[in-house]
């Protein structure tokens, strides 16, 4: 081949590779051969949310024949870090749904639009005020779930009536904790839980009088509730022996699947699981702590759409439309039905399910009893200081005394490199 | 003449365009725009408003007090390579030597097995090791408890032993690369320096020293440089094993200890500065290495 026949071969490949890219990327809102104006929302659902969502898509798109809506999951972090990434880059989903802490630093970040002047005063009156979250005077997501709680949740076969206190939880733990075939090993344990994220010891902090800020926004960590709520969790495992020595989720999750735990801290989001896989499960309220009268008192968030800041105009005007569907009495209750989750709309929390369903109803006693999550950016370094020290007494490596200590120091220092 | 250089010219340009345009937006730009990063203050409060400070991030960098302290985090991330690329090299090699042997059958059957680990999603490895750590489930306390009538280890929730367990995974996933590289030099060496090296008397030994060695070292600097700054760089084992640096932030990496400064509190600017800091480090490194290995000798000459 000469120089001349090689120009050309190589002119044409580059021609070839030009073109196609552009008829890839053309228009990143429609895809290539499909006219209809594209939605994605980006979120991190699990697999039976994704299936239900994509459901109500469907239904969705054939009302509207020039939208096609996508779904991408995430794993919250990436879902976090990748939509900051792309939304200051100008890009990103129309809509990300997750949790309301989100809100707070995507706020910051002037990466998710206020709500209040796109949707009626009439239609927000609709939804259960906690499912609406305002940040800094705007409402900035609005939730078709509420909860994203922990309860207590007990094998029937093994626990028939929940306990209700601290000491019956002992009384019930004690009794289920046994060496089922005599190698002097415990087989089954009365309770379990994930003990390597300090969110599962919320409940304990608040049963004892804690809690992990004030109105303020400052870590309130070295308080009298996270040392007594250490005190107990560690009597549960080294003195009462009710509890696995280790476990993170799925250690914990597996030994309540295999009835080696009669009971399970866990979250709303595991019941339809249970289930799914043979359980004849109970949820109940976590219980009283009897020195202080105080309920467990896990944290509640909604969970729910925003806006990206960088949405046009005329894919606004679809994206609301599509939130409004998806926050509908219909949709709400399809989510509701299949895997008991608490919907925001006041119709939908008045109807015959929600009220008779067993399940729904201990939910809603554990959300009113729950405190919400808060919103602020600086939650992320109150759980990141709270993470080492909750290990470590754990491990048996310090205090709670010192724990609850290093905590607040650690907090302090985590908030003050975050703003510096 | 002239007209037949240019248009050469033009024609070599076209055949690079293409590439130097992908490592212009995925490596060049990025790592200039690092570097801008790492001069500013951009972080969770000036997201939009960051401006070049200077050197300031870096000084914090080596100077602020942090949980974990970066000098700690640095000298593990030192021994977790050294001890990891050991391993790698030392099992790697001697898996080759022995596969390399005329007398071994099933070659092709032992050779899938090793290569095994490699094969498999590591997030997968690393997650199903997690779960063999245990202290009560967990298969290694079975077999050390069951078997060898030993204390079970608490092997994730003390800082030593969870360092160990994540080093256990991680030389378990890496050996079969630098075995299949060992191998491939091993097969590329003229079988006559051996017969050479027998009719002279040489013995196992000498001939693995004078021919082995020096003859497989071409491939393998690069190799061991490479697994380097892989392993210098590894996120995914420390992260899933211990869980994001469990117990209690004692397991974390440089590479880790970057990734929650900058992805977990937002802390961008400081982030780049840190990852400059790795990156300097990993190209003395290499250059050091390369030079003091002659790895680009011409070991016939």
């Amino acid at each position: 081949m000469n120089a001349r026949a090689a120009l050309r071969a190589a002119v044409g490949l580059m021609s070839a590779v030009i073109v196609l890219t552009a008829v890839i990327t053309a228009d990143g809102c429609r895809t290539s051969g499909d006219d209809r104006i594209r939605l994605t929302i980006w979120h991190q659902d699990r697999i039976d949310i994704r299936i239900i969502l994509q459901r109500q898509l469907d239904r969705f798109m054939q009302t509207h024949s020039g939208v096609r809506v996508e779904q991408l999951f995430k794993e919250t972090e990436e879902l976090r870090s990748g939509f900051i990434i792309a939304a200051l880059a100008g890009q990103g989903p129309e809509i990300v749904y997750g949790p309301s802490d989100q809100v707070g630093p995507f706020e910051l970040m002037q990466i998710i639009l206020p709500l209040e002047e796109s949707f009626p005063r009439e239609w927000l009156a609709q939804f259960d005020p906690k499912g609406l979250t305002w940040y800094k005077g705007h409402l900035y997501q609005v939730a078709d779930k509420l909860g994203n709680h922990l309860t207590l949740v007990y094998n029937r076969k093994l626990v028939p009536v929940p306990p209700a206190s601290d000491e019956d939880l002992i009384r019930i733990g004690k009794g289920l904790t046994t060496d089922l075939n005599g190698d002097k090993k415990t087989d089954r344990y009365g309770l379990t839980w994930n003990y390597t994220e300090p969110f599962f010891f919320i409940p304990f902090m608040t049963g004892f009088g804690g809690w992990i800020m004030d109105e303020a926004g400052n870590p309130t960590l070295n308080n009298r509730g996270t040392i007594d709520g250490l005190k107990f969790i560690t009597r549960l495992r080294d003195l009462e022996k009710i509890i696995p020595n280790e476990a993170d989720y799925n250690v914990a999750d597996i030994l309540f699947k295999d009835g080696n735990a009669g009971m399970i801290i866990n979250g709303d989001w595991s019941w339809a699981g249970y289930q799914n896989a043979g359980l004849d499960i109970g949820v109940a309220p976590l219980p009283q702590i009897s020195s202080t009268g105080l309920w467990c008192a896990p944290m509640v968030s909604p969970k729910g759409f925003s806006l990206n800041a960088n949405i046009s105009d005329e894919k606004k005007a679809l994206a609301l439309e599509l939130i409004r569907f998806l926050m509908s009495e219909e949709c709400q209750m399809e989510a509701t039905r299949e895997l008991y989750t608490m919907p925001t709309h006041l119709g939908a929390q008045q109807s015959d399910f929600v009220q008779r369903n067993e399940i729904l109803r201990n939910s809603r006693i554990q959300i009113t009893r729950g405190r919400p999550l808060p919103v602020i950016p600086e939650l992320r370094a109150i759980w990141d200081a709270m993470r080492p020290s909750y290990q470590a007494v754990l491990a048996g490596t310090m205090t709670p005394e010192r724990a609850a200590e290093e905590m607040q120091l650690l907090a302090l220092r985590r908030i003050k490199e975050m703003n510096e | 003449m002239q007209s037949q250089t240019f248009r050469h010219r033009v024609f070599l340009f076209i055949l690079v365009a293409p590439a130097f345009v992908v490592l212009f937006g995925v490596v060049i730009y990025p790592f200039f725009y690092n570097i801008v990063l790492s001069l500013s203050n951009m972080n969770l409060r000036h997201i939009r408003d960051w401006r070049i400070i200077g050197f300031g991030q870096y000084v914090k960098v080596f100077t602020e007090p942090s949980q974990p302290d970066f000098y700690v985090v640095f000298v593990k991330t030192v021994i977790w390579t050294v001890v990891n690329l050991f391993f790698h090299v030392m099992l790697g090699v001697f898996l080759a030597l022995v596969l390399n042997q005329k007398e071994i059958r099933g070659k092709a059957i032992f050779r899938a097995i090793l290569v095994l680990p490699w094969a498999v999603p590591q997030l997968i490895v690393a997650l199903t090791w997690r779960g063999m750590f245990n202290y009560e489930y967990g298969s290694i306390n079975l077999m050390l408890t069951q078997w060898f009538n030993l204390p079970g280890v608490q092997w994730l929730r003390q800082p030593l032993e969870a360092f160990i367990a994540v080093i256990i995974t991680n030389v378990w996933l890496g050996f079969p690369f630098m075995m299949v590289i060992a191998l491939g030099a091993l097969q590329s060496i003229p079988h006559d320096l051996y017969e050479a090296a027998d009719i002279d008397g040489a013995s196992w030994y000498h001939k693995l020293r004078h021919i082995t060695i020096p003859l497989i070292q071409p491939v393998m600097v690069p190799a061991i440089t490479l697994g380097t700054i892989w392993t210098f760089n590894n996120l995914n084992i420390v992260w899933l094993v211990s869980n994001a640096g469990e117990p209690s932030d004692q397991t974390h990496l440089m590479v880790s200890f970057v990734y929650k400064a900058a992805f977990n509190f937002y802390r961008y600017g400081y982030g780049a500065a840190l990852s400059m800091v790795i990156f300097f480090i990993l190209l003395i490194f290499s250059l050091t290495f390369m030079r003091k290995s002659k790895a680009t000798q011409n070991v016939y000459s």
